[in-house]
């Protein structure tokens, strides 16, 4: 089981949630990374490459055969040191078919796991299901949970929505007539020399103005190892990925940090913000109290 | 505890590890935390579990990437090894913003970068460990039998010297 789910959820205690050692010895790493890996799961290959194919876009799709055939278990060195540990890597041959995965990875989630519009609506579902749902959650209970489909869900959605005085109108309102929030700021590279968390002070300076039930944030910063695996180069030497490729070394890390705010008022809200924006961000340096 | 002064304090030891000449990948910047929270009981509210090369903590695996995706660390890669972590100039400058706390826990951060700076990754691995074994066992020769059994490649007298070197930076620490 902890083969299938990775070291990081094989260490969750599933009743307590609380974080327990967790032992993998060389060879299970590597049967693990195989199924969970960041950069080289089958997992991961399996669902990029499925869900660009149902999203009806491109950015995910990769030379997954040539990968595959490239890959190897490989000694990596370790940060600094010549002392080796087995990991998952490739051959050279296969060094543009692992760019392109990792880049594969970076696209789908900019513009389709973290599209903004994908991302409300994500809100605005989970702001019904509360509203909805006994006890605002899930069953556990296995039959009833297993009775719960999205059959379920739509058909309650679609009622509500026509019942101004139904639990959960407003939001299932917002998602079958598209009437979503809209966004009104997204993240700017630049406001993060000012601020780690533009996205939270200027949610926080528009929920003082508009209210905070017309008003949505939703940030998210990339989790996880960092993107490395070793290459076996034509005369035998093994190097770092990263410094093998410059593609790989300048990938940038996944970030997004939206504010959505209530259609009728997003235009105001624009027109605030365009005066109001650098005096909010500055506001939000973070400072030492006394 | 706050996620600026955390990010603060992850950036001033990732810079006094690199004075003393620590290679600063992220095995390093882990074992340096763990000493950091666990022995001079600066709490950065960051959990640590037994895993592959001793105590690890995937928050702070976590907090990292997010200080990369927030600017405030960089990668720079060193062929033929991996990538070392470095501030960037947008993390010097939230360093310049919490100069009380830095000097609060200057000395700490200081301790921790002397003792485990100038270590690699094997040395870094025993000792960590060494350190867990030293808390769950009061008795030197159990915590190396315990240390031996979890990690077979550390015998068991390097395991008991490890255990007593790190006892023997008690005081060291308890001063910081």
């Amino acid at each position: 089981m902890k083969l299938a789910v990775g070291p990081m959820h094989a260490s969750r205690n599933p009743e307590s949630g609380d974080r327990e050692d967790v032992v993998f010895s060389d060879w299970e790493s590597i049967l693990s990374e195989i199924i969970t890996s960041d950069v080289f799961g089958a997992d991961r290959m399996d669902y990029l490459l499925r869900d660009s194919l149902h999203a009806g876009v491109a950015y995910g799709k990769f030379d997954h055969h040539r990968l595959i055939d490239t890959l190897r278990i490989l000694p990596a060195r370790h940060e600094g040191t010549d002392a080796s540990e087995p990991k998952l890597g490739i051959e050279k041959g296969g060094l543009q078919a692992a760019e392109s995965l990792l880049w594969a990875r970076y696209l789908m989630y900019t513009q389709v796991y973290f599209h903004p519009v994908r991302r409300i609506y994500d809100q605005h579902l989970a702001d019904f299901l509360r509203k909805w749902l006994k006890k605002g959650v899930f069953s556990t209970q296995a039959e009833e949970h297993l009775n719960m489909t999205d059959n379920e869900v739509l058909s309650a959605m679609f009622e509500a929505m026509r019942d101004e005085t139904a639990e959960g109108h407003d939001a299932a309102t917002a998602i079958l007539r598209r009437q979503h929030f809209r966004l009104v700021y997204e993240l700017n590279p630049a406001d993060l020399e000012i601020t780690k968390d533009p996205g939270k002070a200027i949610y926080d300076r528009l929920c003082e103005k508009y209210q905070s039930e017309n008003i949505k944030h939703d940030a998210y910063r990339g989790k996880g190892e960092v993107a490395d695996f070793p290459i076996l180069l034509g005369d035998g030497e093994i190097i770092s990925g990263r410094s093998a490729s410059t593609a790989i070394s300048q990938m940038p890390t996944v970030a997004v940090d939206y504010v959505f705010i209530e259609p009728g008022i997003r235009e105001e809200a624009k027109l605030f913000l365009r005066e109001e924006r650098e005096s909010i961000l500055k506001s939000a340096v973070p400072k030492e109290e006394d | 505890m706050d996620s600026n002064k955390r990010a603060a304090l992850l950036l001033s030891l990732i810079d006094k590890l690199e004075e003393k000449e620590s290679w600063c990948g992220e095995t390093h910047i882990q074992k340096a935390t763990y000493f950091l929270q666990s022995m001079t009981g600066v709490d950065l509210g960051l959990d640590f579990i037994l895993y592959k090369h001793g105590p690890f903590s995937f928050d702070l695996r976590d907090e990292l990437s997010a200080m990369r995706a927030t600017r405030l660390l960089e990668l720079e890669p060193v062929p033929p090894y991996g990538p070392q972590l470095r501030p960037t100039a947008i993390g010097r400058r939230l360093l310049e913003r919490f100069p009380k706390t830095l000097e609060r826990h200057r000395r700490a951060l200081e301790t921790v970068a002397e003792h485990l700076g100038p270590r690699n990754v094997a040395e870094l691995e025993r000792l960590a460990t060494a350190l867990l074994a030293s808390q769950k066992h009061a008795d030197a020769e159990a915590g190396a039998r315990w240390l031996n059994q979890i990690k077979p490649h550390i015998d068991p007298r390097s395991a008991k010297e490890a255990i007593e070197e790190v006892r023997g930076w008690t005081e060291d620490f308890a001063t910081a």
